[in-house]
């Protein structure tokens, strides 16, 4: 059978680290709470709320304290209707893997049963709700963890949130010479068939033009 | 000494298995300085997402790469699921390993196949794609179409496997465990395959993961992390495998050779794992449930509420993929509000540009191709 970490090694890593996030930062307002995902084997992971000025603090005490050593995935999402102190919100995906260099022919081999403490695998989800502004912000993870530096450059290409100290920040999807302000998944942009539906009545699309024809993209 | 300067090579280049550029700046044969340029075929696919029901993102995600369409579909499919709380019939859980690993297959072949050519080998795009039609053919068989099958569904599979799948099935894997001792016969002996790939492209475990790279790079660098038990999904729990691993012969960590390696032994374990979970589906395999069936496919909600979020973590055929969803959009939450791709090459890629610097121009091609880097996925 194939090794694999059990539901008891998750749960309990799940809330031990909980606990670590909620002892050391419940004065600043950062709250943690364990998760279960309801797909998959449907484990636990561990959520954390956190303001755009404490992220940096987090993130550092997260790689060098609670063994955080994989950034995976950094998401941008602008909410233009929402309640003005979340106009945009950032979402960071962060691991815990046991992940070590190895001497010369050798390997580790890890048995998930068998694994303890800081060696279970765990995941973490980091919500950074900034309020509505012209200019969204947060400080960058770049020199934390190499893995936020295209990351976060996507996001502000895509999205259009500014990640402080990031440095050579430039556009990676879009073309370069992309209009300093156009950032398409931002919610004012929509594509030319926004309903499905429409497609059936004009489908070679002379008939349509894009909602925001007119404006600046 | 003389003059350095930038060489442009791509967006068409053989190096580059894609539409992207790579700039690296030269000293005489040695490389100084090397520039990522991605996004030559970005296609929005996370916007027109936002404007798609659940079920019509899944060619969408089919899309994302096509040599391991597969994959990518069921990494979506997870993220939708964790999102819409869908429940997955256990048939339905074999049938998607099997898909996938089959895939899996399909995808590392196409990496040899491709591979070869880029270090002298031309014998070896021509077998591997010989191979590969076989698994092509047997997910065709489930799918309908060669290469972009929108297979699975929220809650399921779109059909059951065919009366004669199974035999065909064992039949291919047991012919290509032989066929991969054949691989090995024809590298491993090569003057020219071990020249060209050992001592080159080294990178640590650690100094990878920290930049964000996983999946078999990660592997060969002597450690087996695999987020098909670290963060487990399906059945992979109650099916014969183990996670492939590679010694790295140095202190600097994984060189060219140990990846070719590690994705050699990953094929092996596919196998393993096909020839197991065949064996153990339940219900049988030479039965055929109708499409729709309650073994392969649960009704599943199609509205997801505002503040609702689903996040897969899955194991694709390069690195870790995730999904990140975000319930309440448009139609009352019948599409999601955002879709979110995580890419492992799209790290990748700039990571192996910079792990180039110090090598010779010809190490290029070697190097970029033993990540096994795919541009559709890349760019979205």
């Amino acid at each position: 059978m194939g090794t694999t970490i059990t539901a008891k090694q998750n749960s309990k890593a799940a809330s031990a680290a909980v606990s670590a996030v909620n002892d050391r930062f419940s004065d600043a307002g950062i709250v943690a709470e364990v998760i279960a995902h309801s797909a998959g084997k449907k484990y636990e992971f561990v959520r954390i709320t956190c303001a755009p000025a404490q992220w940096r603090a987090l993130a550092k005490w997260l790689a060098s304290e609670a063994g955080v050593n994989y950034c995976g995935m950094i998401t941008g999402t602008h909410f233009p209707e929402g309640p003005s102190e979340r106009g945009w919100e950032v979402a960071v995906h962060l691991y815990r893997w046991p992940i070590a260099n190895v001497a010369p022919h050798t390997c580790t081999i890890h048995v998930g049963e068998k694994l303890t403490g800081d060696d279970i695998p765990i995941e973490y989800e980091v919500f950074i709700p900034i309020e509505k502004t012209e200019s969204p912000s947060v400080p960058s993870v770049q020199d934390i963890w190499g893995g936020a530096d295209w990351n976060e450059k996507e996001t502000w290409d895509l999205v259009g949130i500014d990640f402080e100290g990031h440095v050579n920040m430039h556009r990676v999807l879009n073309p370069h010479d992309s209009p300093d302000e156009f950032h398409p998944l931002q919610r004012q942009h929509k594509i030319r068939y926004h309903d499905f539906n429409e497609m059936y009545d004009d489908p070679q699309g002379f008939g349509r033009k894009p909602v925001d024809e007119g404006r600046v993209k | 000494m003389m003059a350095e300067m930038w060489i442009t090579m791509g967006p068409q280049h053989p190096m580059t298995h894609g539409l992207w550029t790579l700039r690296v700046k030269v000293d005489g044969e040695t490389v100084t300085d090397t520039e990522a340029e991605l996004g030559y075929i970005h296609r929005g696919v996370e916007k027109i997402c936002e404007s798609r029901d659940f079920t019509q993102i899944t060619p969408y995600c089919d899309r994302l790469c096509y040599v391991s369409a597969m994959t990518w579909a069921h990494s979506y499919i997870m993220a939708a699921e964790d999102l819409l709380e869908a429940e997955v019939p256990e048939r339905a859980e074999y049938i998607r390993l099997m898909a996938a690993e089959i895939q899996r297959l399909a995808s590392h072949l196409m990496w040899l196949g491709a591979f070869g050519p880029d270090i002298g080998n031309l014998t070896l795009m021509t077998w591997c794609l010989r191979d590969r039609e076989m698994f092509l053919d047997l997910l065709q068989e489930l799918g309908g179409s060669r290469m972009h099958y929108n297979f699975p569904r929220v809650g399921g599979v779109k059909r059951d496997i065919p009366i004669g799948w199974a035999d065909r099935l064992r039949a291919k894997i047991k012919l290509f465990e032989h066929r991969i001792d054949e691989y090995e016969m024809l590298l491993d002996e090569s003057t020219i395959w071990l020249v060209r790939l050992q001592g080159v492209g080294y990178a640590t475990a650690e100094d990878q993961l920290n930049e964000g790279v996983t999946g078999p790079n990660i592997r060969a660098a002597g450690v087996n992390t695999d987020a098909r038990w670290t963060n487990p999904y399906s059945v992979y729990d109650q099916v014969d495998w183990e996670p492939a691993v590679e010694k790295p012969t140095s202190v600097k960590g994984a060189d060219c050779y140990d990846r070719y390696r590690v994705r050699m032994e990953e094929m092996r374990q596919s196998c393993r794992m096909i020839l197991d979970a065949i064996e153990k589906i339940p219900g049988g395999s030479n039965t055929h449930y109708s499409p729709g069936d309650e073994m392969i496919l649960t009704k599943a909600p199609t509205r997801a509420p505002e503040g609702a979020t689903g996040t897969s973590t899955y194991e694709c055929t390069r690195g870790v993929s995730q999904f990140y969803l975000q319930g309440g959009g448009d139609g009352r939450g019948k599409h999601p509000y955002r879709v979110s791709i995580r890419s492992p090459m799209f790290i990748t890629i700039p990571y192996v540009a910079k792990t180039m610097i110090g090598y010779k121009v010809a190490d290029i091609p070697a190097i970029m191709g033993s990540f096994d880097p795919c541009i559709g996925e890349t760019d979205r």
